[in-house]
């Protein structure tokens, strides 16, 4: 009876590599596996065709959804290896960490304490890299250094213990003895290690490690008592000392294991991807480059020569390089793969070490592909190293959180999934509507698109409109939003996220900033005015900055924000106003009859943004801005006629000053279609102002009633083109207006059509719910 | 060709010779491998890997010398400041017998690390071509001593090597300064030089084969960009390595300071030395444009055209200095910088002043103890 214990790293591809071929030798009749039990019963769906890795093994509490773990699989992960190795050899495999029955009670016991501050995403990361620092929040601190490796890596030379592992371990082409070395080591440093930071027992997380350590003994003791002969443990490199023989009592085993809480919970597998493998994106055991250590696990499968297998991995590295600079249409050519080879080679050789890795492959490949550029290293990184792509899992998987978390919220919030369209008023004074509202925006911000708005409430109204349809592939897109968390509203602030570092323009970080406020997502708030602050200040294009002026007011004006980001938010909208101000009078430089258009366009917008703001400095500077524009004469008519009319309106021009200029422009002397632009921004889309407003009547009036007969008969088709875009109704108002001349300014007589009044009577009266009045009608 | 080797010899001594015959005038500058001779010796004694053919030190004792360290009880002062991967790039370039392009802004030390790289590897840093717009073909293969030439007609004793000639027949490293402001057309010449490591002498039908250890280090600017771009031919014989701005603000301010400190005493200004602070706040405006993000990482700036090097930061603190010591009242204000900062700034009087303006109302206004300084610039601008 042997036990025999591969203590590895999670996801090192040279692990793996050197556990199949040892796991080959050793012959094992089980395999015990560092991981949750409750996953063992999910393990067969490991050898389904449908099962693609990267995926992961979630474990969740359905009564909690917020209490989850997630196991993340490579390919090329020792454990996988482990677990497809027993399914093929049909020999029994089993999970032997403490069960996560446990460890969610635990941890939702201490948060209930509020001990530990566990954000979501930190929560997520279960599997541990040799050391466990990850699994210590940030409050609490294990007793251990955080990286106890470094000591063994410092004492060989290296800066860091990553470094380290990777060359003499990861690279490592042969070596089934290299098992018994890792041993030796860990039981060196672990005994080092708890001499001078002995374990502390009523430090909870210590204590959480040496009850996992008991688990796992207790689990190899159970595979001895059933008999077994061979068995393989694989678990962290850092737990294997603790797994050997002779394994200490079984009672200190049991008495550290008792009476520990317990939270029902749930096991199924669902699709991951490397981007969340890789460490960046804060998964505590995660690798730096996902993309990279498939490549050394896909090249160097067969290996019997091991410096061959290398070379050939570095070139085919390189080769794989330099296509991928191809496809994005940067010069590479073959000549080039030699020399970064030699590069990288010579590099390695510099620094003492057998091969090249990673890092001098990026410096090679920096140095001869990108002539020095950091920039398509970037990439190189994002298509080569993290290489990020989503696995797959067989369709029969049992269901994933999110879609348990959706389902009741459908339930509290009586929202039935239904194929047919149809149509929900919301009132979002009502508790419910505004549950069922927040929660369609937050589906729709995970690209779950249940419902469309079909009003929108930016102008601070309680109404909103829905149109709801459930289409069937909305239940898939369900399960790929589990990716981004357990609940609806986890999920979607992951999402806002991901979506805020990607975006490149201003407009689109405002319009999410208005969404996100709409679906409540107030944790992301800060983060995204952060980003948006960033972007912001970057934007050269003031067109751009003109679009994402108006979300942001509606933000400041309309939306439920809290004190500090509405202060934010104002900082970034101080910023855009100055810059608009300043950018702006060059931006409007030639431009063509199109452009003008458009700016006219976002000037209306920025104008009745800046409005709404009701902030006087800003006020001030934009109208000194619209000055600066009205009184340059080599700017297209349409953005200077709009200026000077904005002027008026506001007071800042005087009426005769407008006229006078109303005048200057349809001289003779102007360009007929200078001028004639010059008109239409002035009276645009006020064809009622025009008829109500008496200061610009009179301002029309006055310039016409001064103009010389054969003048007005010169200019008059040029004013017939503004004109001519009002409506009938609107131009026969103005004729009577002109008809009955100045008196009716002050005046407001009229002669009532008594009979065409009546008429219209009994309708008022049914809109008005009205008893019809009694007088007779004439139809 | 013994010639050209008795040739370089003889200028190398009449070099050596040329401080004692003149009696006690000092040097105004030494080159590296005179300046660091101990250093360098040291190094070679206690070198005992690898060394590439021809090479007076190994990889590893080339990476010491140029980033400092301490060997036996000799302190290796650092020549450069900054990435250490950048200068075994370098190295590891060079001992794979691959010509190397050192690229990046004015003022970060380029001219200064391929001095010393060559001091390093080769014992002699002054096989040197200069480029310029008037760079010849001649100045970089060899010239006719026409006296020979008419009296003897074409010969190895009528020939004058450049300095890459002699470098390939020496097994040295050549240095070529500013690439990129060589014509063209002259460029292309190393082509041959640098894929079949020859130099063809056509006229004698003969020519001279590189010896080991024999490799080429060009120094660019990439601000010429454009001007005479290097074509893809030659571009793809060389590996580059751009060397970037100071990482750390610190570094960059006590570089800023030495600096000015000894110019200063150059130029014998009666003014006081400057304040720590104002070399930092000019520091920190030139590294807040040049990156586009204030020193918090909170906010972003538009970056204006020039280049705003640590050595344009020199020289805006020691103009400054000079105008309040002979206009000011001898320590260094606000308003001194000032206009060296707008002058230095604002290149382009369009874009520019747009990006300067924006910084200064956006930037510098918030800060309260910049007060002095966002008026002086208001002033101006």
């Amino acid at each position: 009876m042997t036990v025999t214990v591969f203590g590895i790293r999670h996801h090192g591809p040279g692990s793996a590599r050197s556990l199949a071929r040892s796991l080959q030798d050793f012959q094992p009749d089980i395999i015990l596996v560092e991981g949750p039990p409750e996953g063992d019963a999910a393990v067969p769906f490991v050898a389904q065709a449908g099962m693609k890795p990267p995926v992961a093994l979630l474990v969740y509490a359905p009564d909690q959804l917020q209490q989850a773990s997630f196991y993340p699989f490579a390919e090329f992960s020792p454990e996988w290896q482990a677990l497809r190795y027993a399914l093929e050899r049909e020999i029994p495999v089993r999970f032997m960490d403490l069960p996560q029955t446990n460890r969610l009670a635990l941890r939702a016991k201490q948060e209930e304490k509020g001990e530990v501050e566990v954000s979501q995403e930190k929560s997520e990361e279960k599997p541990e890299g040799e050391p466990d620092e990850e699994d210590s929040p940030e409050l609490l601190r294990r007793s251990l250094p955080a990286d106890p490796l470094s000591w063994m890596a410092e004492a060989a030379g290296y800066g860091d213990s990553e470094r380290w592992w990777e060359h003499l371990v990861e690279q490592r082409q042969d070596g089934t003895a290299l098992f018994d070395a890792i041993l030796e080591a860990m039981t060196a440093l672990r005994e080092e290690v708890e001499k001078k930071h002995p374990p502390n027992l009523e430090n909870p997380l210590d204590r959480l490690e040496a009850q996992r350590e008991a688990h796992m003994r207790q689990t190899i003791r159970q595979a001895q008592k059933e008999g077994f002969g061979a068995i393989a443990v694989v678990c962290g490199a850092w737990h294997a000392p603790a797994l050997v023989e002779p394994l200490p009592t079984r009672k200190s085993d049991q008495e550290l294991l008792k009476g520990l809480p317990k939270l029902k919970v749930q096991a199924t597998w669902i699709p991951w991807t490397y981007g969340r493998l890789a460490s960046s994106s804060g998964y505590g055991a995660g690798i730096t480059s996902p993309g990279w250590y498939e490549h050394l696990w896909q090249s160097t499968g067969s290996g019997d020569r091991p410096t061959e297998t290398a070379a050939r991995a570095a070139i085919q590295w390189m080769t794989q390089v330099a296509r991928l600079l191809r496809e994005e249409d940067l010069d590479a050519s073959s000549a080039s793969v030699i020399e970064a080879v030699r590069l990288a080679e010579a590099l390695a050789a510099l620094r003492e070490s057998a091969r090249p890795s990673l890092e001098e492959f990026n410096e090679a490949a920096q140095t001869i592909f990108c002539f020095g550029d950091p920039a398509p290293m970037e990439l190189i990184h994002q298509k080569l190293i993290v290489n990020d792509r989503l696995g797959q899992v067989p369709a029969d998987t049992p269901l994933v959180p999110l879609q348990q978390d959706l389902q009741r919220q459908q339930k509290r919030l009586r929202l039935k999934p239904q194929p047919m369209v149809k149509v929900l008023k919301l009132d979002l004074r009502k508790p419910l509507d505004l549950g069922r509202s927040q929660l369609l925006h937050r589906l729709n911000l995970l690209e779950i698109p249940w419902g469309e708005v079909r009003s929108a409430r930016s102008q601070g109204t309680f109404k909103e409109v829905w149109e709801l349809r459930w289409e069937p592939e909305l239940s898939l897109k369900v399960i790929e939003a589990g990716v981004w968390g357990n609940t609806v509203e986890s999920a979607a602030t992951a999402s806002v996220k991901s979506q805020a570092e990607k975006a490149l323009f201003l407009a689109d970080l405002t319009n999410l900033l208005d969404q996100v406020l709409l679906a409540a997502l107030n944790t992301v708030i800060s983060p995204l005015i952060e980003r948006l602050q960033e972007v912001a200040a970057i934007a050269s294009d003031v067109t751009h900055l003109m679009e994402a002026l108006p979300p942001l007011v509606n933000v400041l004006r309309y939306r439920d924000v809290r004190q500090t980001d509405s202060a934010a938010v104002a900082h970034v909208v101080d910023g855009l106003v100055t810059r608009i101000c300043i950018g702006l009078p060059g931006a409007c430089a030639s431009l063509d009859d199109d452009a003008a258009k458009q700016m006219v366009h976002r000037i209306n917008h920025t104008h009745s943004a800046l409005k709404l703001l009701q902030q006087d400095s800003h006020l001030q500077s934009w109208l000194t801005t619209l000055q600066q524009l009205g009184n340059r004469t080599n700017l297209h008519g349409l953005v200077t006629g709009r200026c000077c009319r904005m002027l008026l309106d506001e007071g800042t021009l005087d009426p005769t000053e407008a006229a006078r200029r109303l005048g200057l422009v349809l001289s003779l002397t102007t360009d007929p279609t200078q001028a004639a632009v010059w008109v239409e921004g002035f009276l645009q889309g006020s064809g009622l102002l025009l008829i109500h407003d008496d200061a610009i009547w009179q301002v029309l009036d006055d310039w016409v009633t001064q103009l010389p007969g054969e003048t007005f008969i010169a200019l008059l088709p040029l004013l017939r083109r503004t004109f001519a875009n009002f409506s009938d109704p609107e131009r026969r108002q103005m004729g009577e207006r002109v008809r009955l001349g100045r008196q009716k300014v002050t005046t407001e007589e009229r002669e009532y059509d008594r009979d065409s009044a009546d008429a219209a009577l009994p309708l008022i009266a049914q809109l008005l719910g009205l008893q019809p009045p009694s007088t007779t009608s004439q139809g | 060709m013994p010639a050209t080797k008795s040739k370089s010899a003889k200028s190398k001594s009449s070099k050596s010779t040329a401080p004692s015959s003149n009696g006690a005038a000092p040097i105004l500058r030494q080159h590296a491998e005179e300046q660091f001779a101990t250093e360098l010796a040291v190094l070679a004694d206690a070198d005992d890997r690898q060394r590439p053919p021809n090479w007076n030190l190994s990889p590893w004792a080339v990476a010491t010398y140029l980033m400092g360290g301490t060997v036996g009880d000799t302190e290796i002062s650092p020549k450069y400041v900054g990435q250490r991967r950048l200068m075994e790039v370098a190295i590891a370039t060079l001992a794979t017998d691959r010509a190397l392009l050192l690229y990046g802004i004015p003022g970060t030390g380029k001219s200064w690390v391929s001095e010393h790289l060559a001091a390093a590897i080769s014992g002699d840093s002054t096989r040197l071509i200069q480029g310029t717009a008037g760079t010849s073909e001649e100045a970089i293969r060899y010239g006719w001593n026409y006296a020979e030439l008419l009296a003897k007609g074409p010969s190895f004793q009528a020939i004058v090597p450049s300095p890459l000639m002699n470098a390939m027949s020496d097994g040295k490293i050549a240095r070529v300064e500013e690439l990129t402001r060589i014509p063209a057309d002259v460029q292309d010449t190393l082509i041959t030089v640098l894929s079949e490591k020859t130099l063809p002498i056509a006229e004698l039908g003969e020519e001279v084969q590189a010896v080991k250890g024999f490799n080429l280090i060009a120094t660019a600017n990439n601000r010429d960009k454009g001007v005479n771009e290097l074509s893809s031919a030659l571009k793809r014989r060389f590996n580059t390595v751009i060397l970037p701005v100071p990482r750390h603000a610190d570094d960059e301010v006590q570089i800023v300071e030495k600096r000015v400190e000894s110019l200063g005493r150059a130029l014998e200004l009666p003014a006081e030395a400057p304040a720590l602070t104002e070399i930092r706040r000019v520091v920190t405006i030139f590294r807040e444009l040049r990156s586009g993000v204030t020193e918090d990482g909170k906010t972003k700036v538009k970056s204006p055209s020039g280049t705003l090097s640590t050595a344009e930061a020199i020289s805006v603190v020691s103009s400054g200095m000079a105008l309040a010591a002979h206009f000011g009242d001898g320590s260094l204000s606000a308003a001194d910088l000032a206009a060296g900062i707008y002058g230095a700034i604002v290149k382009d009087p369009v874009q520019d002043a747009v990006v300067w303006k924006e910084y200064l109302e956006t930037v510098a206004k918030d800060r309260d103890d910049w007060r002095d300084l966002y008026r002086a610039c208001r002033e101006l601008g």
